[in-house]
């Protein structure tokens, strides 16, 4: 991944212009409806927000690998960041400093090279990190001589660094696949149609709670539409990955469809559990980074591995 | 098995442009890690750029919380309060800045909060209640309050008056009040210019004054600002 393979890449250069599109053609239709009297005030809000994410996110992804899996660390560390504000973990800085530095171990391991097999990527640190992270954090209160409260700390670090901080940073890793492009465009697209597709078909024909007692604005039928709508996309899309089988475009669209939609009940809970609206405020009309990216926290692993396990990340042959 | 108890940050709702303008703010690790990493870079900009000399610091009280008041040059003048500091202590220093310019817009306040932890003091509208945050920061044991009593940068180099705020802040009360004085500010920043000069600047600190003795009347706190500004000058005098 560098500028150069990006603008010189069709995979990129069609994401480019589907995004470009789509942007849009949204911006048209809140505006022809703002003409026609209609209140999209909140969604503007939202719209403008998109405006200032995606530039920054398609940056981060043009610019290279290093950018990219620098950006994705970064979100990581904020995200965690919230998850640490809302929970009260942010007063407890060896915790939370034992996540970061993890969070940091895990982008250095992505980026760095593999030293027996001398590609980029350190797979294996990369999944060996979470041992010797919580092994550290288990620590802490041997070397603070203090038990009062410590499973209640340590449980909210090891779950802040495994879920916003490994699981979160597969996503990085996927920058040293031959196909990364595919794959990450990819995701970052269908992740967030996905969530547009659940709000959208939850509002016009959502009847039944799909977890009344986690996310009461959540409906079945809102969750259904948006996996049909992710399985027709990702048989749209599979130009992003062409040496795949008709059977994993369809696996791809399902772990979009029903991925986004666990990691989006699991901040739900998480929030719900607290007593919070939203993980933060730092984007106009989205909430917090959390409340952005936490659909993509649970995709992001799971297609990692099924990828690596149908294809690896670098023996697929260039067609 | 009973609930667990969550304790948010009480800043958990504030957008982005609140979260650097509010004060207090909450003490992260992540704004701490980037503050002394600036700090760090600062001190060495200054002792390399501006060739920046210290006298003083034993000047500079070891417990307890004080102001140090300066005259007002350049925007040089804080970081080389900064610069004035223990390194250690640097989280607990909070230089005064006008809200209406340095809080003023998002990347001017990222820098300020952030960066030099300043403290949004309103000279226009909301003088009082201002100091009122003032003087509850210097309640709290081991703070420093960093005043430009002028309240604007000179362009003549002279030292303008006094405002009455410090007198208020202090008239009455037991706190340490350290005056300062910095030479060179004017020629290696002068306002109205965009980037600092290599010019050479130094700082004196003189010994620290307390003015329990006086009330907060309007005599009192005149005397408070003549004291200072007088304490001050005779830093500059002594050093030319």
């Amino acid at each position: 991944m560098t500028l150069d393979a990006a603008l010189q890449n069709d995979i990129v250069l069609t994401y480019l212009l589907i995004i470009a599109t789509a942007l849009g053609v949204a911006g048209l239709a809140l505006a022809i409806l703002t003409a026609l009297g209609k209140n999209v005030g909140p969604i503007w809000r939202t719209y403008r927000g998109w405006l200032v994410m995606v530039p920054i996110v398609l940056a981060a992804v043009l610019l290279g690998r290093t950018a990219f899996i620098i950006g994705v660390a970064l979100l990581a560390i904020l995200g965690f960041k919230e998850y640490a504000r809302a929970t009260g973990l942010y007063e407890d800085w060896w915790m939370t400093g034992l996540v970061y530095l993890g969070i940091v171990l895990l982008a250095t391991a992505s980026h760095v090279q593999d030293p027996r097999l001398g590609h980029d990527g350190w797979y294996g640190l990369f999944m060996a990190l979470p041992a010797y992270v919580i092994g550290a954090i288990l620590l802490v209160p041997i070397f603070r001589n203090e038990s009062k409260g410590q499973l209640q700390r340590i449980a909210l670090a090891i779950v802040g660094f495994m879920y916003f901080g490994w699981m979160f940073s597969h996503l990085g890793f996927l920058a040293n696949a031959q196909y990364a492009y595919g794959y990450i465009l990819y995701l970052l697209f269908a992740v967030e149609i996905n969530d547009v597709a659940a709000f959208t078909c939850g509002k016009i024909c959502g009847k039944h709670k799909l977890r009344e007692n986690i996310s009461p604005k959540k409906t079945l039928e809102g969750a259904i539409g948006a996996l049909v709508i992710s399985l027709g996309l990702a048989w749209a899309l599979s130009f992003s990955f062409p040496h795949f089988a008709w059977w994993e475009v369809l696996l791809a669209g399902l772990i979009v469809g029903i991925g986004g939609q666990l990691g989006d009940l699991v901040i739900s809970y998480i929030k719900r559990d607290i007593g919070i609206k939203d993980m933060g405020a730092l984007i106009k009309g989205h909430g917090g980074i959390l409340d952005r990216v936490d659909s993509m926290i649970f995709v992001a692993p799971i297609f990692f591995h099924v990828v690596r396990w149908l294809h690896g990340l670098r023996e697929v042959p260039v067609s | 098995m009973t609930e667990w108890e969550y304790h948010p940050a009480p800043d958990l709702d504030e957008t982005l442009a609140e979260h650097l303008r509010n004060f207090p703010r909450q003490p992260y690790m992540l704004l701490f890690a980037i503050r002394s990493l600036a700090a760090l870079l600062l001190r060495a900009w200054m002792r390399v750029y501006h060739r920046l000399s210290v006298d003083g610091r034993e000047n500079l009280p070891s417990t307890g919380s004080f102001i140090l008041v300066c005259n007002h040059t350049s925007h040089l003048d804080t970081l080389c309060m900064l610069c004035s500091v223990p390194l250690r202590q640097i989280h607990r220093v909070f230089p005064a800045a006008a809200a209406d310019y340095f809080f003023s817009s998002l990347p001017r306040s990222a820098v300020s909060a952030i960066l030099i932890n300043a403290l949004p003091f309103d000279r226009q509208v909301k003088g009082a209640e201002s100091l009122t945050v003032c003087s509850e920061l210097l309640r709290n044991d081991g703070n420093v309050l960093i005043i430009f009593p002028e309240g604007t940068r000179t362009t003549s180099g002279e030292m303008g008056r006094f405002r009455s705020g410090i007198g208020r802040l202090v008239a009455g009360t037991d706190l340490p009040v350290v005056p300062c004085h910095l030479a060179g500010g004017v020629r290696a920043w002068p306002k109205g210019k965009f980037l600092p000069r290599p010019r050479k600047l130094s700082l004196r600190i003189g010994a620290p004054r307390r003015y329990g003795n006086l009330d907060k009347s309007s005599d009192g706190v005149r005397e408070v600002c003549a004291d200072l500004h007088d304490a001050v000058s005779r830093l500059g005098s002594n050093s030319s």
